[in-house]
């Protein structure tokens, strides 16, 4: 495959530098087409735009936000000194966390496409600054354009630079399939309500860490030393946190991430750290665990009493959502039985 | 799991981090960034050495190559402070600016920053600039509504305000340099020195070069006797103090104000 791939390339680059001489933009996106279905580095069965509706794509009206990729090209390409290596497309595939630039850069070479999914990432990122989702019908409209018909793969591209280099995670919203999201892979939550995507959940999967691997309960003692070691102290502000014993006491309390009591019976009072509910419903004992990990350049498995306890966790939870699921559709039926003999069943 | 060599170019979740942190603050000071990274590998990686900084944001440039990015390093035109911008190569437009502002606003800043190039000093004053808001496109805006505007513009750090008067910050000239000498090739100035985009600086009265403030810094670092590179006549200007981190940062020390080696003359 590694060899297909490689005369794949020289054959295309030959084509791209022959339409280079003469640059017709209806030309262009038939002999780019022709070269997608050649393609066999995104794999996309459905790259037919499903879109009918989409506006005229004859007039490349960029906004005033991005401008055309201009003559740094040429000067980037010159820079960039860079070595093709076989390797490049198998790496690629096989491990998508291990991102080697100069295999990308060559490898990518800067044919239209190209050109199109690096305005892509500039236009998604610039979505994701204002926190907006992003339509199908924009990126048509304000990027994609004349390539229309190359949607899929572009838009596969852009998401994989995305989570590969920013750790942003492309969500779909609607299931209409037409509205998407960038979610910061980063982070523990999902939603963006607080601040503006300053990240606080290291420090929160860090605790929960700390609470999961003190049997579920932590004294604030704990916890601090934990927080210490990165940085953050009590009574100092810190340049991101800002006061860490607010955040812990109080922020990630009033969001159910964390539940801070008093030992009891604890005289001088001490005080105590637990999981909150949000946290059980966010995350799982498996996940912080392998955050935990992670940070510690090991995988879960090292720490067997909690791997076993977190794999207690994620199966008492498959139990619940199947329980769940049948306790549901029990009840539809009943209530469907109910409707049609039109007698109300005491339950 | 992940590859256990660690090779060049390679991003892990530290590097992710440290990209989200600097993309949201725009601009930092290098003391700033260098506490961000060590922030980043405590979160993500408390048990690798933290790598040297250069090395660090030549790593996660290289791979922000092939996207037209790039962490920028530069260094303060009064004072000669490094900072670090998260820069977008590949446009010509105020981009980034463009997620955080309006059109009208957008063009006012376009408007500040025309009036700031023909400048003398590299300074308009507000007033200057409030003058042009009748010609701005989009929504019609107020005198008053654009003196808010203005003051947005210098708490994002795209112009630092003094005095009522409005110059370039550093983030506006690294993301912008390009742009503004592509489109105002006349009216851009340029240090004799370093030969990039000068907003503020001395010049030779007798030639009319130009330098910036830290190059002349160091064009004549202990040198009794300046003169101008280009003309040879005396440097009328006082020598400003090379900017020395070491000094800055010490705890409870003052900036140190120690005057040029030789007497000022006018």
């Amino acid at each position: 495959m590694p060899r297909g791939q490689k005369s794949k390339l020289r054959a295309r680059e030959k084509r791209r530098q022959a339409r280079e001489e003469s640059w017709d933009p209806v030309d262009a996106q038939a002999t780019v087409s022709e070269e997608e279905e050649e393609s066999s580095f995104s794999p996309s069965p459905d790259v037919k735009d499903d879109l009918q509706s989409s506006p005229a794509s004859g007039t490349p009206s960029s906004p005033q936000v991005l401008g055309e990729v201009h003559s740094t090209t040429a000067s980037a390409e010159a820079v960039s000194s860079t070595r093709f290596t076989e390797d490049a497309s198998d790496q690629l595939e096989e491990t998508l966390n291990a991102l080697h630039a100069d295999d990308i850069a060559e490898y990518w070479h800067r044919g239209p496409l190209d050109e199109k999914v690096v305005m892509l990432v500039h236009y998604l990122l610039y979505k994701y600054q204002r926190k907006e989702p992003i339509t199908k019908v924009e990126m048509l409209r304000n990027v994609i354009q004349v390539y229309k018909r190359n949607f899929h793969e572009i838009f596969k591209r852009a998401s994989e630079y995305l989570e590969l280099v920013f750790g942003l995670d492309m969500k779909e919203m609607d299931p209409n399939r037409n509205t998407y999201v960038l979610i910061n892979k980063l982070e523990l939550s999902c939603d963006s309500q607080e601040h503006r995507g300053v990240p606080k959940t290291g420090v929160l999967m860090t605790i929960l860490g700390v609470i999961f691997m003190k049997g579920n309960c932590a004294t604030e003692e704990d916890v601090w030393k934990v927080l210490n070691m990165m940085g953050l102290h009590d009574g100092r502000n810190h340049f991101i946190f800002g006061d860490p014993k607010k955040l812990i006491t109080e922020d990630l309390v009033k969001n159910d991430y964390l539940v801070y009591r008093q030992v009891p019976d604890s005289d001088p009072p001490r005080y105590e750290f637990l999981w909150g509910p949000r946290a059980y419903s966010e995350t799982t004992k498996m996940k912080v665990l392998e955050f935990v990990a992670k940070a510690n350049h090991t995988s879960p498995s090292a720490f067997p009493p909690y791997y076993e306890e977190a794999l207690r966790d994620e199966k008492e939870r498959a139990q619940a959502k199947s329980t769940a699921r049948a306790q549901i559709a029990a009840m539809a039926s009943a209530r469907s039985k109910a409707m049609a003999n039109s007698l109300s069943l005491p339950k | 799991m992940q590859g256990s060599s660690r090779r060049t170019g390679t991003m892990t979740d530290v590097h992710r981090r440290f990209l989200q942190l600097l993309m949201t603050h725009g601009v930092l000071e290098e003391w700033e960034v260098k506490r961000l990274q060590k922030h980043c590998y405590k979160v993500h990686d408390c048990n690798a050495p933290v790598e040297k900084l250069e090395d660090f944001i030549h790593n996660i440039n290289s791979v922000l190559e092939s996207l037209y990015i790039e962490i920028k390093k530069g260094v303060t035109e009064d004072d000669g402070r490094p900072i670090y911008a998260l820069v977008n190569l590949a446009t010509t437009a105020i981009s980034k600016m463009a997620s955080d502002f309006a059109e009208n606003e957008l063009d006012l800043f376009r408007k500040a920053l025309e009036l700031i190039i023909d400048s003398e000093t590299g300074f308009a004053s507000s007033t200057n600039i409030l003058n042009v808001v009748d010609q701005l496109k989009g929504k019609k805006m107020r005198k008053k509504e654009a003196e808010q505007v203005l003051q947005k513009f210098a708490q994002n750090k795209w112009l630092i305000e003094k005095e009522g008067e409005f110059t370039l910050h550093t983030r506006a000239i690294l993301e912008m340099e390009q742009h503004i000498r592509e489109t105002y090739p006349d009216a851009v100035k340029i240090c004799n020195i370093c030969h990039g985009l000068l907003i503020q600086g001395q010049s030779c009265e007798t030639c009319g070069i130009r330098m910036h403030l830290p190059c002349v810094a160091k064009y004549f670092q202990s040198n009794s006797e300046p003169r101008c590179p280009n003309c040879n006549d005396y440097w009328p200007h006082e020598i400003p103090e090379v900017f020395d981190p070491e000094k800055e940062r010490g705890a409870g020390l003052s900036k140190p104000s120690r005057k040029s080696l030789r007497p000022r003359q006018h």
